[in-house]
């Protein structure tokens, strides 16, 4: 098991270093002049663009530019993002708390709900339950998020006013700004820092702006973890052992819940740990459009601008989002499954 | 000789997206007590579903349409009997794998790949047997070779006292909802697995302490089916279906299960109702044989009758196409093919195959009749019968 964690932590680096390069090489095709104009914010500046190239060089060979920029990295020198004017690392400990805030909410929903009801909608095959579940499946499936989105906001703030987009009310954003030494911002995470602050009014603040962003991440995502729950579970049910259960004796709950559902499990537990992964990345859209200034639209962003330090580091991180995720997914298989044995 | 088992005009259908699948029409047989009864035929003809309609396991989209499965569990001259399809499901939880038991035909898929072994067989105990577990726990109790402290002592005595008296009460449903206390019956767990060790121990395997704590893929094949039928007999049953116990196995593996069930008819299983496709193996375990075609019996005898005197065109046939060491020309077959059930041919389900079809055979169903002694036959062709 630990000779089994350690080589994959090995094969961790290999796979971002494969990330860096291929981002590297894909940024570089833009031509020296284009990237040295990321820097240029006036057009007197723009007559200074063959010096930045120079001064930077940036149109010296990829591998030089690479080293150099793995050398930055190592002394963690993450660089400057004009996008968020300020260093790429002290912008990331900003954005990421609440993109992590959000998927606080929204991963535990999706993984305790789609399982639940992928469950019941399997064990109720072609009832009433599974009928519904499917129909929401295929709305949440189908939809594009952003059009979701924007319906939720038009119904639930436009109509009845009830959830704003944001991150937090004006007044309480203020209120912080004014006052940074009666609000410690310990995590980032408004939610949790109000109660660490024992301020409730600006927790419950913070979820209310949270309710729409967590409802649609949860439509959308869970969808596809629901059908594979369903259909995994439906195909164990028929499975010979259910019979033979049934057969001992057992009774319904004892065949649904002991047997056949661990087994069901296996596949929806790789959906799932990928669905984490990818509502971590995914969050660009309702970011976007519920106006929260977390990693999506950072990245959004910073693609559009061609802040290549920020795209470089957060792809980075990214990859290593998704390289854990496939280590706890692997470890948790093997943990279900005893015909998986990791050495 | 009583009944232990009589099936009474047994109608199974299955309603699939094809049609309506009439798996089973109007099967009846009855099983002696003390005797082993074979059930033979191809596949597809219904046996395994006869099985499993007798434990009322039938999986969607399959259903019981009607007929009568009667048990007479109490005693040996057919007195109280029961009327399995007219039980409650919580009766039938109670009976399943109680009273009857089932083996299955591939120990592969039968046992739960992600259970071990113990807990698999140990379940069989912890549904049937709470009572003589409990009453186990309490006697080692007062025994006190591992003393807990007193409180804990009281503590443990009232609650395996109350789970013998009662196991199914509010009271541990409550328990069992309740996280940390719900691990009350781990003892009951750890003795259920030493009579599992035990069983497994009885059924010839070595090394039960270790085999219990292993998972099915680590077992052959052979093992694993001894695995099936020490599930199977757990609770003593009066009556154990077989089906196709053997079928997947070694030749030599099957002969070793043959003889372990020989043996535990001998010492314990009142009955057994042998369902398989084999004849050779009928003809070495059975007493009485039941030839299936089609979803219908077509014959019924002793062992012997069947295979010396066989009245249906159906078993001459089937007899027929066994090879044999000495035999020069082609092995006989049975022309054409085994109906579709969705659209079974009208009359005798056998007449287009039949050699000796009669014009009556086209539209009217033979019924089961005694033809002589304790032998019944569903044939039209009075020179046949």
């Amino acid at each position: 098991m630990a000779t089994f964690i350690v080589r994959r932590l090995l094969l961790m680096g290999l796979v971002l270093f494969g990330v860096s390069v291929l981002m590297f090489c894909i940024l570089l095709t833009f031509s020296p002049e284009r990237r040295a104009a990321a820097f240029v914010t006036s057009p007197q500046q723009a007559r200074d663009i063959p010096k930045i190239i120079i001064q930077y060089g940036l149109d010296q060979p990829v591998y030089i530019q690479y080293y150099r920029w793995v050398k930055e990295i190592s002394a963690g020198n993450f660089g400057y993002s004009t996008v968020a004017v300020s260093p790429v690392s002290e912008a990331f400990m900003r954005y990421l708390p609440i993109t992590i805030e959000m998927n606080l909410f929204s991963t535990p929903l999706i993984i305790i709900i789609g399982i639940w009801l992928g469950t019941q909608a399997g064990i109720h095959k072609d009832k009433a339950i599974d009928q519904v579940t499917r129909i929401f499946a295929i709305i949440g499936w189908s939809l594009p998020t952003f059009l979701f989105a924007l319906l939720l906001l038009m119904i639930f703030y436009g109509l009845f006013k009830l959830f704003p987009p944001g991150v937090l009310s004006n007044s309480v954003e203020m209120f912080i700004m004014n006052n940074p030494e009666q609000f410690i911002r310990y995590t980032g995470m408004y939610v949790v820092d109000g109660i660490l602050n024992g301020r409730l009014d600006i927790s419950l603040d913070a979820l209310r702006h949270l309710v729409l962003p967590v409802v649609t991440q949860v439509t959308v995502v869970i969808a596809i973890l629901v059908r594979v729950m369903r259909s995994s579970m439906i195909e164990e049910m028929s499975k010979d052992y259910i019979i033979t259960a049934r057969a001992k004796g057992a009774d319904r709950k004892t065949t649904c819940f002991k047997h056949a559902r661990k087994n069901a499990l296996l596949p929806a537990v790789t959906v799932a740990g990928w669905l984490v992964a990818l509502s971590i990345e995914g969050s660009v859209t309702v970011e976007v459009i519920f106006n929260r200034p977390g990693m999506g639209q950072w990245l959004v962003q910073s693609a559009t601008q061609l802040d290549i330090p920020v795209i470089l580091s957060v792809c980075m991180f990214l990859g290593l989002i998704y390289v854990t995720t496939n280590l706890i997914i692997d470890v948790l298989y093997a943990y279900i499954d005893p015909r998986i044995q990791l050495s | 000789m009583g009944n232990i088992l009589e099936i009474k005009n047994l109608v199974v259908n299955f309603y699939t997206y094809e049609g309506v699948v009439k798996a089973l029409n109007d099967v009846s047989f009855s099983v002696d007590h003390g005797s082993t009864f074979g059930l033979v035929g191809e596949s597809g003809c219904g046996k395994s579903v006869t099985a499993r309609a007798i434990m009322r396991i039938i999986q969607e989209p399959g259903r019981i349409e009607s007929g009568q499965v009667i048990l007479y569990p109490e005693t040996v001259d057919g007195n109280g009997s029961v009327d399995l399809l007219k039980q409650s499901e919580a009766y039938m939880e109670d009976l399943r794998g109680n009273q009857i038991s089932m083996i299955f035909q591939e120990p592969n898929a039968a046992l739960n790949p992600i259970m071990s072994i113990g807990d698999q067989v140990a379940e069989s105990f912890l549904f049937h047997q709470k009572q003589i577990l409990c009453e186990t726990i309490l006697s080692e109790l007062s025994d006190g070779q591992h003393r807990p402290s007193k409180a804990v002592l009281m503590c443990l005595k009232t609650i395996y006292g109350k789970a013998a008296d009662d196991g199914d009460s509010f009271f541990f449903k409550l328990l069992g909802s309740v996280p940390f206390l719900r691990n009350w019956d781990r003892r009951l767990k750890s003795v259920a697995i030493r009579r599992a060790v035990s069983l497994i121990g009885k059924l010839g395997i070595p090394q039960p302490e270790r085999i219990v704590n292993l998972y099915p893929h680590n077992l052959s094949g052979g093992m694993k089916q001894r695995i099936v039928i020490a599930i199977g007999l757990a609770s003593n049953p009066l009556l154990l279906i077989a089906d196709e116990a053997t079928s997947n196995l070694d030749v030599t593996i099957q002969a070793q299960i043959l003889e372990l069930l020989k043996i535990l008819k001998k010492d314990g299983i009142s009955s057994i109702l042998l369902i398989t496709h084999d004849l050779g193996v009928v003809a070495e375990t059975c007493d009485r044989v039941g030839v299936m075609y089609a979803g219908n019996i077509c014959e019924i005898a002793d062992v012997r009758e069947v295979f010396e005197a066989p009245l249906h065109p159906y078993t001459r046939a089937l007899l027929k196409s066994v090879p044999k060491i000495n035999q020069d020309d082609r092995l006989a077959s049975i022309p054409g093919n085994v109906p579709n059930l969705v659209n079974p041919p009208s009359g005798c389900r056998f007449h287009p195959r039949c050699m000796a079809a009669l014009p009556i055979c086209r539209h009217e169903a033979p019924a089961l009749v005694n033809a002589h002694g304790r032998h019944l036959v569903a044939c039209h062709n009075s020179s046949v019968a």
